[in-house]
């Protein structure tokens, strides 16, 4: 065996120019799927984060049953000792809680439906960059009294900064909720929905507003390691209160989980696509090789060398050249991919601007998942070796003395 | 055996004279009278908590109403509106008057299982509904009409079908079910505790009870009930909201 694997290695080194071509093919087919799929599913990641920190979060806690009644009923206390829980863990990163209801937001005969969130200032923006939506006045800080109003919605209700307008809505346990507040900021959302109907308190502010003291409707948690959210969901879940749930990002935005389905089914048709480009590339180069060695398959088989050992020594090359064309695409791949994983691709120009409109970092994020590298690699793989058994097929076939006299060896 | 000629006596008379709209019509006009001023009393009972609140309306049936809230003392003074399909608060605390947008008529209403449109639309069972009597049935001790409402089609109605029992001597509706459009019971309307108010005897308790969401539950008692009030119109109006004590 040792023997005709140092004969296909050697046969490899006999026409080096032939083998670098069969192995340049494999490897630009592994470098360019690789390096198609880190992007493909990089934008996947990109879309998926930042959906989340723009809205919901990673995984959220709430009250059982809030996420369908969506009433203070399941409101819930923020105490010292959950929100020390929650920072304990070590996935962590954010814990955002938050008061949301919905108010009529009234101004001489003009009433308009909002929805009216509570937040922590400074943590809402750690999360959401909500402080560079204010277009004008200032943001809010933790003991602030005033409100934040999208920008349509002030329109609509002809106000700007520095006027006073009527929030009515229903508060814990039932009780009104009115009052008369004054604005302290105007925000524009690139979203329209967001931007026609949107009010923001400070926490405390809100508590007060909705009577439901040091209660919140939701934590949204952050986590540094998203493909880790599943994980955290159960261990949180587990140490939480019984009247307390933990949704996670694919329960609150299921059409973020559609977007990203979407993507991937349209990338796996490009990739068929691609593998069958990449499997006629290499087969065109093994045919031609094949026919090129029509007279040395001839000539040993005439020798006595017996068709099987003939058909392990080229079953062997077509391994070797594969492996070699594998090994280098990954080789190359790897750190391209690995860099731009960690210093992903600045976006510039009109796009870039277009990113920023909606809250979204101008960048493209390159996936580096290990599963990403050897699922691309085997898949190449196995199509080059398919292709290369070509051979096998012929010499099977072959009748020395038409190879020998140059009549192409099957007839 | 004089209760038997009675019975026969009125079901005969029934079949010949009476036909389910006019004992509709009838059961809502021993209810509600053309001008009434109440005091009720609203508890609403959720599976964690309950919430008691006391109020003052005069209306002017079907299309006027004032209600003014006398507890709990933190909503004291809060007073709705209501006038024809229109419905405004006013309310105290930020001496304003707020118009509730359309949008806003299938909220709650003061955190009860009843919601804006419920009161706008409280009165058009006569009008917007095709009536027929299912029979008779026994309710409570209560001999009762069985009456089913099916809207008509260009009614702008919620429900798929209303089955109500109004006792046969006093036209007390008794009890009330109401389904959606897919036939499922979504709630139900029991009157109970009959009171003899200004000559009309009517249930002066009305539980509904909504079945999609158990354990709560909306009652309203009725304290005080005078009809035929000197009102008009002109009371209903949104300068005599804000006066109104």
């Amino acid at each position: 065996m040792k023997y005709y694997f140092l004969f296909a290695w050697r046969n490899l080194w006999r026409n080096k120019r032939r083998t670098l071509l069969a192995t340049s093919s494999i490897f630009f087919a592994v470098t360019l799927t690789l390096l198609l799929a880190a992007l493909n599913y990089g934008q996947d990641d990109d879309t998926m984060r930042m959906s989340v920190s723009l809205s919901t979060g990673y995984l959220q806690v709430q009250g059982n049953g809030y996420w369908e009644e969506r009433s203070f009923d399941q409101s819930f206390e923020l105490t010292d000792s959950l929100q020390r829980t929650l920072l304990r863990h070590p996935h962590i990163t954010t814990v955002n809680p938050r008061i949301e209801s919905v108010a009529l937001v009234s101004r001489g005969a003009e009433t308009r439906i909002s929805p009216v969130i509570g937040i922590d200032p400074e943590t809402e923006h750690a999360m959401t960059g909500l402080k560079k939506r204010v277009v004008r006045g200032t943001y809010l800080a933790d003991t602030s009294r005033g409100i934040l109003i999208a920008e349509g919605l002030a329109a609509r209700l002809h106000l700007d900064v520095g006027d006073s307008v009527v929030l009515f809505s229903q508060g814990y346990q039932g009780t009104t909720a009115a009052q008369e507040l004054t604005i302290a900021g105007i925000l524009h959302f690139p979203i329209p929905k967001m931007n026609d109907a949107m009010v923001f308190l400070a926490l405390p502010k809100a508590q007060e507003f909705f009577n439901a003291a040091n209660r919140v409707t939701s934590i949204a948690l952050m986590i540094d390691d998203p493909k880790e959210y599943r994980a955290v969901q159960s261990s949180l879940s587990r140490g939480l209160e019984s009247q307390l749930v933990v949704m996670s990002w694919e329960e609150m935005l299921p059409e973020i989980v559609q977007a990203i389905a979407l993507n991937d089914a349209g990338s796996v048709i490009i990739f068929s696509v691609f593998y069958v480009v990449i499997a006629f590339g290499v087969f065109g180069t093994v045919m031609m090789m094949t026919l090129e060695r029509t007279r040395e398959f001839g000539l040993l088989i005439s020798l006595g060398m017996r068709r099987g050992k003939l058909l392990l020594v080229t079953t062997l090359e077509a391994i070797l050249v594969s492996m070699i064309g594998a090994i280098a695409g990954l080789a190359v791949s790897i750190p391209i991919v690995l860099y731009f994983h960690h210093h992903p691709i600045h976006i510039w120009g009109e796009l870039a601007k277009a990113y920023e409109a909606y809250g979204f970092e101008p960048i493209m994020s390159v996936n580096a998942d290990a599963s990403l590298f050897y699922s691309q690699t085997i898949i190449v793989f196995v199509i080059a070796l398919v292709s290369s058994l070509y051979p096998l097929l012929f010499i099977r076939k072959i009748k020395p003395v038409s190879a020998i006299q140059g009549r192409g060896g099957i007839k | 055996m004089k209760l038997v000629i009675t019975l026969v006596f009125l079901g005969s008379s029934v079949s010949v004279s009476q036909n389910a709209r006019e004992i509709l019509q009838k059961a809502i006009d021993v209810m509600y009278g053309k001008k009434t001023y109440t005091v009720i009393t609203m508890t609403i009972t959720k599976p964690t908590w309950n919430r008691t609140v006391s109020m003052k309306a005069w209306s002017i049936e079907p299309d006027y109403s004032i209600v003014y809230i006398t507890e709990p003392a933190r909503d004291k003074g809060s007073v709705t509106l209501k006038r024809k399909q229109e419905v405004w608060n006013w309310l105290p605390t930020i001496q304003k008057t707020i118009k509730i947008p359309p949008s806003m008529m299938l909220a709650s209403w003061m955190g009860s299982d009843f919601t804006n449109d419920d009161l706008v639309r409280q009165s058009s069972v006569v009008e917007d509904y095709e009536h027929s009597l299912l029979g008779k049935e026994r309710y409570e001790g209560y001999d009762c009409y069985k009456i089913q409402l099916i809207p008509k089609p260009e009614a702008g109605v919620v429900w798929g079908r209303i089955i109500t029992w109004i006792s046969e001597k006093e036209y007390m509706q008794l009890k009330e079910e109401f389904y959606d459009e897919d036939d499922n019971l979504v709630r139900t309307l029991l009157g109970s505790k009959p009171k003899n108010f200004d000559g009309h005897v009517i249930p002066s308790l009305v539980e509904m009870i909504p079945h999609n969401k158990p354990g709560n539950m909306t009652s309203f008692e009725t304290k005080e009930l005078d009809f035929d009030v000197v009102l008009s119109t002109e009371f209903f109006s949104l300068q005599n909201m804000t006066r109104i004590r």
